[in-house]
This record gives C-alpha cells, sequence and structure tokens, in this order.
C-alpha cells in the first residue's frame, strides 16, 4: 500500500454557470422570506410571540366553541341551548386581533429595511420596486389571510362533521367556502395594505403600529359620533370612516347576513372597500418606488 | 470592450446639477470613478443601475438600456457606501437570499454565499448576526453580497470608507483580486486617489459633474526620466561625490533627484554612492503621482485655456 501525502486542492473561485431564475422565482424568495418574517420563523422566540399569540387570539376561541359544541353534541339538551356564532358574527370578534397583528407584525417587514439600508440593495438587484413590495403586501396576506380564514374553515368543517349527513350538507352549503374565502379578504387586503403603508413613511416599527391602531380606532369614532349624532345621509357617508365597521358590514353582505348598519347596500359597502384599499395599495406602491430611489 | 457607456449624461436635482454632459466609457478590469464628494459618482452609478433616470443622455450597461429592464442587474453588483446589512441577520442567510433575489436557485444560492463568504475571509464567522460584525468584516459582507450572483460587473461605492489602514489595504488587495482572479470587473467609486493608484487598471474623474480626465492608470502614473535616489544617511556626502563627478541633483531632506539620467550614467552613480557612504535605501526612477498629474491641466486644457 502506497501513502500520499496529504494535498489541499484549493478550487478557487468558481462562476455560476447554471440558468438563472425567472422574475416569478426572484419574487418567490422575497414571498417566503416575508411569509417567515410575518411568523417569525428562523427568529429568537420573541420574534414569533406576538403572531403566534395574536394569530392564536382569532383562532383558539373558535376552537374552543367548537370543542364545547362537540362535547355537548351527545347531550341534545344542551346542546340546543348552546349555539355557535355565525360565520359573520366571528369576524366582528376577529377583527380585533387581526388588526393587533397588522399593526404590530406587518411593520417588521418593511421598517426593517429601511432602518438597516437594505433597501438600497434590491434596488440594484433585478427587480423592480413594485416586485419588492408586491412580495411583501403577499407574503402578508397571506398569512393574515390564512389567519382569517382558518376559524371559519374550522367552523365549516365541524358543521359539515355534525350534520346528520355531511354529504347533503355540503350539497346544500358548498357556497359557504367560496364566501368565507372572499371574508376573509375583505379582512385581511385593507389590514395589510393599511399597515404596509403605514410601515412605508417610518423607519420605527412602534410608530407604523401607532399610526395603523389610530387610523383604525380613529375611523371607528368617526363612524361611531355620524351614528349617534346625524341621520340618514350624512350618518351613511361619514360611517364610511370606519374602516372596521366597513369590513365587517362587507363580511355581512358576503355571507348573506344582515348589515348593522342598515341603510347602505352591502355591494356599496364592498365597492366602497376596495376602493379604499386600491388607493392605498397605488400610494403604497408610490412611496416605495421613491423609498427605492433614494 | 467597453461594459458602460455614458452619453452625453446630464442630471440635476433641483437647481443642483450633478452631472453634467458627461460622456465616457469604462473597460474590462477594474475602473476608478474618481471624484471628491459632490463630483457627481454616485449618481453615475445610480444611472447606470436604471434607479433614476438622466435628465439628458443615455446610459449603456453590458451593451444593454438599464432603464429598459431590470434584467441586465442579473449580471451587476452593487455595494453601496451606506450601511446596508441587517443587524440580527447571519451573513450565510443574508448572502444566500441576497443571491435567491438575484436570480440564482436556492441550493446553489445557499452554497455560493458560503463559497463568497470563504473568500472574504468570513467563513468562520458566517452564522454570526451581522450586527456584531466590525466594520471591516461588514465591508467584506458588503462587496460579497455584490458577488455572490457571479456578476460580471460590480460597482463597489467608497469600499475602503471607515478602515484603518491594515484594513484598507486588505480590502484593496481583495479587491484586485476579485478582479485578477475571479474575472468580475469592478468599478470603484472613490475620493481617495491612493486606492485607484494602488488597485485601478483605468481611471475616470469627476469634477462638480463634468469629466475632468479618462485613462489608464499606468499611462497616467507612466515613468519620466528623472531618477531618485532615497538615503537614510548621508545624503550631502552624496551630493558632493555626485557633484565630483560632473553630475547634478536636487537634494531635497533624504531624497536626491536627478533630471535625465543616461545608460552610462548609472555606474557613475554606482560609485558615487559607496564612495560617499551614504545609506541607500531605494533607487528608482520617478513616477508621476494621480494627484500630480490632476494638478496639471491636461493637453486639452492648455489647448483650450
Amino acid at each position: 500500500m502506497t501513502t500520499r501525502p496529504a494535498e489541499i486542492f484549493d478550487l478557487g473561485y468558481r462562476g455560476w454557470e447554471g440558468q438563472r431564475t425567472s422574475r416569478w422565482r426572484r419574487r418567490h424568495a422575497i414571498w417566503r422570506d416575508g411569509v417567515r418574517i410575518s411568523l417569525g420563523l428562523g427568529r429568537g422566540v420573541g420574534a414569533k410571540f406576538a403572531s403566534w399569540v395574536l394569530i392564536g387570539l382569532a383562532l383558539v376561541p373558535m376552537v374552543v366553541l367548537v370543542v364545547i359544541s362537540a362535547f355537548l353534541s351527545p347531550a341534545q339538551e344542551a346542546a340546543d341551548e348552546f349555539e355557535l356564532p355565525s360565520y359573520a358574527d366571528y369576524y366582528d370578534w376577529a377583527l380585533v386581533p387581526l388588526s393587533l397583528f397588522a399593526a404590530v407584525v406587518a411593520p417588521l417587514l418593511l421598517c426593517p429595511d429601511r432602518r438597516d439600508g437594505v433597501l438600497a440593495l434590491y434596488a440594484a438587484r433585478p427587480i423592480t420596486s413594485t416586485d419588492y413590495v408586491g412580495s411583501l403586501w403577499t407574503a402578508f396576506l397571506t398569512v393574515c389571510g390564512a389567519a382569517a380564514w382558518l376559524p371559519v374553515l374550522v367552523l365549516f368543517t365541524w358543521n359539515a362533521l355534525d350534520a346528520s349527513s355531511p354529504d347533503s350538507w355540503l350539497r346544500d352549503n358548498w357556497d359557504i367556502a367560496p364566501r368565507s374565502m372572499g371574508a376573509a379578504a375583505a379582512v385581511a387586503v385593507p389590514l395589510t395594505t393599511l399597515s404596509l403603508l403605514a410601515a412605508s413613511f417610518t423607519k420605527r416599527r412602534a410608530y407604523a403600529a401607532v399610526a395603523t391602531l389610530a387610523v383604525l380606532l380613529v375611523g371607528s369614532a368617526v363612524g361611531g359620533i355620524a351614528e349617534d349624532s346625524f341621520k340618514g345621509a350624512v350618518a351613511d357617508v361619514l360611517s364610511l370612516a370606519s374602516l372596521s365597521e366597513v369590513a365587517t358590514d362587507t363580511v355581512r353582505w358576503l355571507f348573506a347576513d344582515e348589515p348593522q348598519t342598515p341603510p347602505r347596500p352591502g355591494w356599496a359597502t364592498a365597492l366602497w372597500l376596495a376602493g379604499v384599499t386600491l388607493f392605498m395599495a397605488v400610494w403604497l406602491l408610490q412611496r416605495t418606488r421613491q423609498l427605492v430611489r433614494e | 470592450m467597453a461594459l458602460l457607456r455614458a452619453l452625453n449624461l446630464t442630471k440635476s436635482f433641483g437647481s443642483t446639477r450633478a452631472l453634467d454632459g458627461v460622456t465616457f466609457e469604462i473597460p474590462e478590469g477594474i475602473t476608478g470613478l474618481l471624484g471628491s464628494n459632490g463630483a457627481g459618482k454616485t449618481t453615475s452609478l445610480k444611472l447606470f443601475l436604471g434607479l433614476i433616470r438622466p435628465d439628458g443622455g443615455s446610459t449603456e450597461v453590458l451593451g444593454q438600456n438599464p432603464l429598459a429592464s431590470p434584467e441586465v442587474r442579473t449580471r451587476i453588483g452593487y455595494a453601496p457606501e451606506r450601511d446596508c446589512l441587517p443587524a440580527e441577520v447571519s451573513a450565510a442567510e443574508f448572502l444566500a437570499y441576497m443571491a435567491e433575489v438575484s436570480g440564482l436557485p436556492r441550493t446553489p444560492a445557499r452554497l455560493r454565499a458560503s463559497d463568497l463568504l470563504r473568500h472574504v475571509g468570513l467563513f468562520e464567522e458566517r452564522y454570526r448576526p451581522m450586527g456584531t460584525y466590525s466594520t471591516g468584516m461588514k465591508q467584506r459582507v458588503k462587496l460579497a453580497q455584490a458577488l455572490v450572483h457571479d456578476p460580471l460587473l460590480a460597482f463597489l461605492d467608497e469600499p475602503t470608507a471607515g478602515l484603518d489602514p491594515i484594513g484598507r489595504r486588505e480590502m484593496l488587495e481583495l479587491i484586485r483580486r476579485v478582479g485578477r482572479e475571479f474575472g468580475i470587473s469592478i468599478v470603484i467609486s472613490t475620493h481617495l486617489m491612493g486606492d485607484v493608484e494602488r488597485t485601478c487598471d483605468s481611471v475616470v474623474v469627476l469634477d462638480a459633474g463634468r469629466l475632468l480626465r479618462t485613462g489608464v492608470v499606468s499611462g497616467l502614473t507612466q515613468e519620466t526620466e528623472a531618477l531618485e535616489i532615497d538615503v537614510v544617511e548621508g545624503g550631502a556626502a552624496l551630493l558632493e561625490a555626485l557633484a565630483a563627478r560632473g553630475l547634478t541633483a536636487r537634494l531635497d531632506h533624504n531624497r536626491l533627484t536627478m533630471e535625465t539620467v543616461t545608460g552610462e550614467e548609472y555606474d557613475v552613480i554606482r560609485d558615487a554612492i559607496v564612495a560617499s557612504d551614504a545609506l541607500l535605501y531605494r533607487l528608482a526612477p520617478s513616477r508621476l503621482a494621480l494627484a500630480d498629474v490632476f494638478s496639471k491641466p491636461s493637453d486639452e486644457d492648455s489647448e483650450t485655456t
């Protein structure tokens, strides 16, 4: 057996001769990173805490209600007395933790990039500012939308399983699935857009969170005062200032429930919500373009 | 072959004219974009990256218009002057992500991130959060992220900013390696003439938005006919010994400068050094420094003034 002295082979610099990915894959990389940030994945416990607690607050009550209902099911009398919330009713509660989630977590996607100067590096990559902010928007919408939809999905699944004939129940109520997706979007899309827009104006996450909550709370206050102090068209128009109220009314319209603000047609509320969201989205795009150029 | 072309490039910010109709080309290799603050260096880089639109003129990068599509940036790297590294993320994770965003598939992106960090001397520290890095380490990460997607060309904006002399020397050496061994062309934007002299093959000099001079560094700093003799001690004795042999020199501190030395005179100079017991430190033809070049008006300037 011959023994050879050990040798070190330094391969030196090797270029990349493989194929480069499409712009969609690059957007996907940003989207994946955005989802990870939104959920605190790959980060410390502190980063996960806010995300998971607030998502839990939106989801867990529904799970608990369904579990209680499941336990009461065999006892017919108790089960009759216990009533699960309607799909639309649940959003009255879920909107609070979801708003907090958007206000607190969404700025994590934009503010650190601005604070640390990473935007300059994105600007030099083969993507546009629209790719960048669009991917982050989609990433947060994915998480926020899932958090908004999951509780309703749990309720829908339970209702199907609890029915005497799940097959026929599903045949009769299949339309709840697309309606619930629409409802989740009606809540998650404006919240995502608003919170990212607020984040695009500051490097500090806390300021962005306060700004988002301020818009929601001041809007609700204006809407509440309008309902108490005015009547007719004036009250109707002023009540549109409440983004959360408009969102829940849109959800009720989607589930064909009675709206809380009666005189306005449901489609008009939904249209207003879409318009406001679109306005915020365009503003967010312009703002990001401006930031990237700096 | 020219990698970059600026044609009659003009850009203003409000009433300030950052670039005033400059035209130049940047060839392969390492090029210095030299100028003082406000000369238009960063504006030029932004125009080449397609981040801003020129008010007049045009730019061409690797034969393409950078404003037409971001695709050209798959082959361009950029390291800005300002801080640009997230403090809580590790260098390995950050570089892999940047490589993906620049168009590399996920697995090669991770491999290249580690590889590049090895090349810049940060392999051992690659999993540490970048907030714990020193300024020198951060500058090296900035360089690595500019190269991680294997560009043909990388823009480095003030790459030695904030570095001590040793760190600066190491960084310039690293840049030379990237240019020579990696085969990646580099454009260094800097106000430090020494960095350009040590590192660059060619230079573009901007001043207040105008093109001052452009050319090959070795051409600009070519040898002159003068001879410099640096001594540790014994300069006056050597001056006398040279005069005794019929040679004229000028003594300035410990440096003797002789204009127009012919081949045979070198033997005489050698004998004079031996006879004078001067302690010789260096004997070499004089070279113009870039600073000398730019302090003199160019031929074109002379003609126009």
